[in-house]
Order: C-alpha cells, then sequence, then structure tokens
C-alpha cells in the first residue's frame, strides 16, 4: 500500500514509478527495478531497443499491468488502487498500431467514444470532440470512416480519441512508425503542440531523429532496466552506451562525435548546431 | 495472457511416431467403441485405458489438466443433471414432487459422464501426440483438399497470433475507458463491438496479406504439387491400423451379432 505522497512536498511530480518489477506470465522478466518520476509538463522519450520493457513500463503507468512488485503511483495515489478507467481521466495512452482501436463509422463517433465511457454530460463531450478533432488537423474528415483514412490520419485520429479524454498526460507508443517524413513533422508538431499547452509528453520510440528534435528529456532502457535519464544532448554524447542498448544516435551526432578532435561537443543535436560550433571553431582557430 | 494453447507436446514415444492416418482412425473407432458401449462398468475400463494411453504420450500435465478442465466441468453438470431428468427404474433412491432419483438414473448419468470423458480423451490423444502439421498432412493424405488442408493448416498457426491481437485490442479500448464485463448483458454486448470490430477489419487484413504472401511464393503454379514429407506407412502402423479397427470391430461383433449388451 503507498501512502499518500504529500502535495507540497512532490506536487510536480504527475508519474513516480518506485522499484517496480513486472515479469509476464510468471516467468518472462520485462522490468527489472525501474525508478523514474514524471515530472508535469515533461517531453519525456522513452528509448530502447525492441524487447528492452519500454511498452511494458508504459502499460505500468496507465493500470493496464499491474507490477509484479515495487510501484507506480498517478498523482501521488497507487496505480493499484485504480481502475484503468479511472486513469484513464489523468493518463491518455495512444496505442502503436491506430487499427487495434477503431471501430466507428466516423471519425466524429470515433473521437467521443473515450469522453462518454468516463461519463462526461453531452454538452461537455461534444466541446471536447470538437477541440480535439480540430487540433489534430482532422476537421476535413471527421464525417468519414477512420478505416479510409491513410494511416498517418489512422494515427491523428487515435490521438484525438485520447485528446477528447483531456488527459494530463500522453503516453505514445510509437507515434510515427509507418509514417512518411511530411506525416511525421506534421504529427510530431500537434504533439509538440500539446506539450507547449501544458500536457505531459511521454513518447515511446526508436527513432532518435525525433527524440533528438522534439524530447527535452530522454530515458534510455535495456533489458528492462534504465541505463541513463538526461537530457537529449547527454544521451547522444554517450555513443557506447547507446550501442550497447541497441540504437543508434542520430547523424548528426555521430559526426559530431568524428568531429570532436576539431573542438565541437558530443551533445550536438542538429545541423544548426553543429554548424555554429564548426564556425566558431574555425573562428578560435585563426 | 493468451486464451489458446498449442496442445502437441514434443516427444517421441510410439503415439508421437505412429503414422497420422492411424490416428485418425484410431480416434474414429476408439468413439465409435465410446458409443455403442452403455454398461458402466465397461465404460470405466475403456476409461482406464485411455488413461493409460494418454500418461503414455507424454503430454504436459499443464495442458492435460486445461484441456481436460472444461470435459469435467461438462461432466460434472451431466451426473448432476442426468439423474434428475431422466428418472426411470427402480429402486427409488429419493421422491419429493417434482423431484424423483432413481438409482439406474444415477448409474446412467455416470455412464454417460464417463462416455464422454472416454470421448473427449480420444480426440485429446490424437491433439496431444500429433503436431497440427502432421495432423493436416494426414488429413491431406486421406482424401482432403490440399487447399482446405493448407486453410486448415494456417488458422491453426494463427490462432496464438490472433489471440494476442484480440488481448491488444481490449486493451487499447480499456485504455480509452472502456469498461469490458460491467454492466447487464445489453451493455456488455455493445460494449464488446468495440473489440468486435477492429478484430474483424485486423483479420482481414491479415488474410489479405497472407493471400498475397502466399500467391508471391508461387502458391498453386503447378496443379501437380510435390511434397517435401511424403507419410509412409510402416509394418508398425499396419498393426497399429489393426488394432485400431479391431477395438470397434471386435466389440460391435459381439454386440450386433451376437447380440451382448455391452
Amino acid at each position: 500500500m503507498i501512502p499518500r505522497v504529500p502535495m507540497s512536498a512532490d506536487q510536480d511530480k504527475i508519474i513516480s514509478v518506485h522499484e517496480l518489477k513486472f515479469v509476464y506470465d510468471g516467468s518472462v522478466r520485462a522490468l527489472a527495478g525501474i525508478n523514474l518520476d514524471v515530472r508535469r509538463g515533461d517531453y519525456l522519450a522513452i528509448v530502447g531497443g525492441n524487447g528492452s520493457g519500454k511498452t511494458t513500463l508504459a502499460k505500468n503507468m496507465n493500470g493496464l499491468l499491474r507490477p509484479t512488485s515495487g510501484s507506480v503511483a498517478v498523482n501521488g495515489v497507487s496505480t493499484s488502487e485504480q481502475t484503468v478507467a479511472e486513469l484513464a481521466k489523468v493518463i491518455g495512452y495512444a496505442f502503436q498500431n491506430p487499427d487495434h482501436q477503431l471501430f466507428c463509422s466516423s471519425v466524429a463517433e470515433e473521437v467521443r467514444f473515450g469522453p462518454l465511457n468516463l461519463g462526461y454530460p453531452e454538452a461537455e463531450v461534444a466541446k471536447k470532440t470538437e477541440l480535439s478533432i480540430e487540433a489534430m488537423g482532422l476537421s476535413s474528415v471527421k464525417d468519414l470512416p477512420p478505416f479510409s483514412l491513410t494511416l498517418g490520419e489512422r494515427r491523428r485520429v487515435s490521438i484525438a480519441s485520447v485528446m477528447a479524454m483531456d488527459p494530463q498526460v500522453f503516453i505514445l507508443d510509437e507515434p510515427t512508425t509507418g509514417l512518411d517524413a511530411r506525416e511525421t513533422d506534421d504529427l510530431m508538431d500537434s504533439i509538440d503542440r500539446l506539450n507547449i499547452d501544458g500536457h505531459t509528453v511521454v513518447l515511446i520510440t526508436h527513432d532518435m531523429k525525433l527524440v533528438a528534435k522534439h524530447a527535452k528529456r530522454v530515458v534510455v532502457m535495456s533489458e528492462g532496466r534504465i541505463v541513463l535519464d538526461s537530457d537529449p544532448g547527454g544521451v547522444f554524447a554517450d555513443l557506447e552506451l547507446l550501442l550497447r542498448s541497441k540504437l543508434v544516435p542520430p547523424p548528426v551526432a555521430q559526426l559530431a562525435h568524428r568531429l570532436s578532435s576539431l573542438g565541437v561537443p558530443r551533445e550536438v543535436l542538429s545541423p544548426e548546431e553543429l554548424v555554429f560550433h564548426l564556425m566558431s571553431g574555425r573562428g578560435a582557430r585563426k | 495472457m493468451t486464451g489458446f494453447i498449442d496442445l502437441y507436446t514434443e516427444a517421441g514415444t510410439f503415439l508421437h511416431r505412429t503414422d497420422p492416418r492411424v490416428k485418425i482412425v484410431a480416434v474414429a473407432t476408439l468413439s465409435l467403441l465410446a458409443l455403442i458401449m452403455s454398461n458402466l462398468v465397461n465404460l470405466l475400463v475403456l476409461a482406464a485405458v485411455m488413461v493409460v494411453l494418454i500418461l503414455f504420450g507424454r503430454a504436459s500435465f499443464k495442458k492435460t489438466m486445461l484441456a481436460f478442465s472444461y470435459v469435467f466441468r461438462v461432466m460434472a453438470l451431466i451426473v448432476v443433471l442426468w439423474p434428475l431428468f431422466n428418472p426411470g427404474g427402480t429402486p427409488v433412491l429419493f421422491d419429493l414432487w417434482p423431484i424423483k432419483i432413481t438409482e439406474p438414473g444415477i448409474l446412467a448419468g455416470i455412464a454417460t459422464a464417463v462416455r464422454i470423458f472416454c470421448l473427449a480423451a480420444a480426440w485429446y490423444l490424437l491433439m496431444f501426440t500429433t503436431s497440427q502439421r502432421d495432423l493436416v498432412r494426414g488429413l491431406v493424405k486421406m482424401g482432403l483438399r490440399f487447399d482446405f488442408g493448407l486453410s486448415l493448416a494456417m488458422s491453426l498457426r494463427f490462432l496464438p497470433t490472433f489471440s494476442a491481437i484480440v488481448e491488444s485490442i481490449k486493451e487499447a479500448q480499456r485504455a480509452r475507458g472502456l469498461e469490458l464485463d460491467k454492466g447487464n448483458f445489453r451493455k456488455r454486448a455493445k460494449d464488446y463491438v468495440a473489440v468486435l470490430v477492429p478484430t474483424v477489419i485486423t483479420a482481414l487484413k491479415m488474410a489479405d496479406t497472407l493471400s498475397l504472401a502466399l500467391q508471391s511464393r508461387a502458391y498453386g503454379a503447378r496443379a501437380d504439387r510435390t511434397y517435401v514429407r511424403e507419410l509412409k506407412m510402416r509394418a508398425g502402423d499396419y498393426v497399429a491400423l489393426f488394432i485400431a479397427v479391431a477395438v470397434f470391430a471386435i466389440p460391435a461383433t459381439v454386440k450386433y451379432i451376437f447380440s451382448v449388451p455391452l
């Protein structure tokens, strides 16, 4: 039993994971002791190779999975004292495959499903639906059946349907898999906006370019453990650790590593930064 | 986590090595044998033989228990309900309108339960000791059209995959605040639409991809198929086949020609 954490001390902690261990079917160890605090307003990327435990950790955060040992608290209350539906009011979770949740005959109906389940009054449901559809850029397709849309649009529908439940945290599992560059940029822009509006975003991915460009904090997972928790620059500076965790830093970070003898710092995240350091480095030499 | 398991357990016993066609015939004859017998003692002997055969087939204990847990429930129901609804003969043990229980009623209930056990055991014996691949191979050799056999093999192959997908769909909808298995029947039925629709659509997409994958590997390019593994009856298989047929033929002769009740 987890005591309620006094609000004053840990007000900014929205999800608090303590010594979390999780075992599937009594034998497959997926998480081997996770400690992690997600703070209000975080833009957190959980990265790691396939099978490193990213999704298992995320499912423990919204109660779909319950800790084998240890604890997960959301807003100071242990998840084991709350139903998945109760947690859904705080933690929105968009699954990797949008086709696993779409079933209505129109986008608008699909988006309404969540807030209706949570028991919001009709007027509020309508308002939340309208806002989410607009925020995800789906206004023009809102009367079409979700299955007639492109994968990028279906992802947006699944995120809009989470958004309509008005959660404080968005957990997005591999939101850009299968999207082209343009669709990825558009979707990530919408996700950035969620964070700017004060929502906490937890991004599960192994796309390092995405992490470099968008996340403010990165947690690297390997074999059911957190091996690093830092800002993106700090993560990309540790090439060894990334490779051991079956990850490859984005090309610009790799280039920075190769150029470190020229005085370029290892934690470069964007081409612009690299150019800046190269220019200033050359200037210093002259 | 998933609702479906493959009952087959790999082992090198005599039952595993026997030609699947012989085993399919044996299931048929053992089932027929259980159906023509009505004497409790005879049925118990048959049940004991089945238990020995299952032990001999070295199926995993967990799988065996799981498989039979359903059978035991049905058996318990029969033992309880049969005497209530079929109170024939004497002596009457209990008579309080509208409930009447007789000794032959109870015995017939137990015999029927044991018969159900024998029928289930015969089928499980086949499932425990024959891989899905061999089973389909046997059926095709016995005259099932190859494409039907392939469909059967693929549906068996995709059952676990499918059950994982259903699990994932349920999770996705629960994360949207859907509370399955809560509320009255109408609400539950309505809630399951949210699981059913994505399941059907995902299944159709999967089937579509699968058929393209089959075509791209030249499925059906030649009318006369060749097989990597041909089934061949060995001496031991003929012996087993003879026993399997005799096990039914002898009691059937005794019962129907010599009119001895079994």
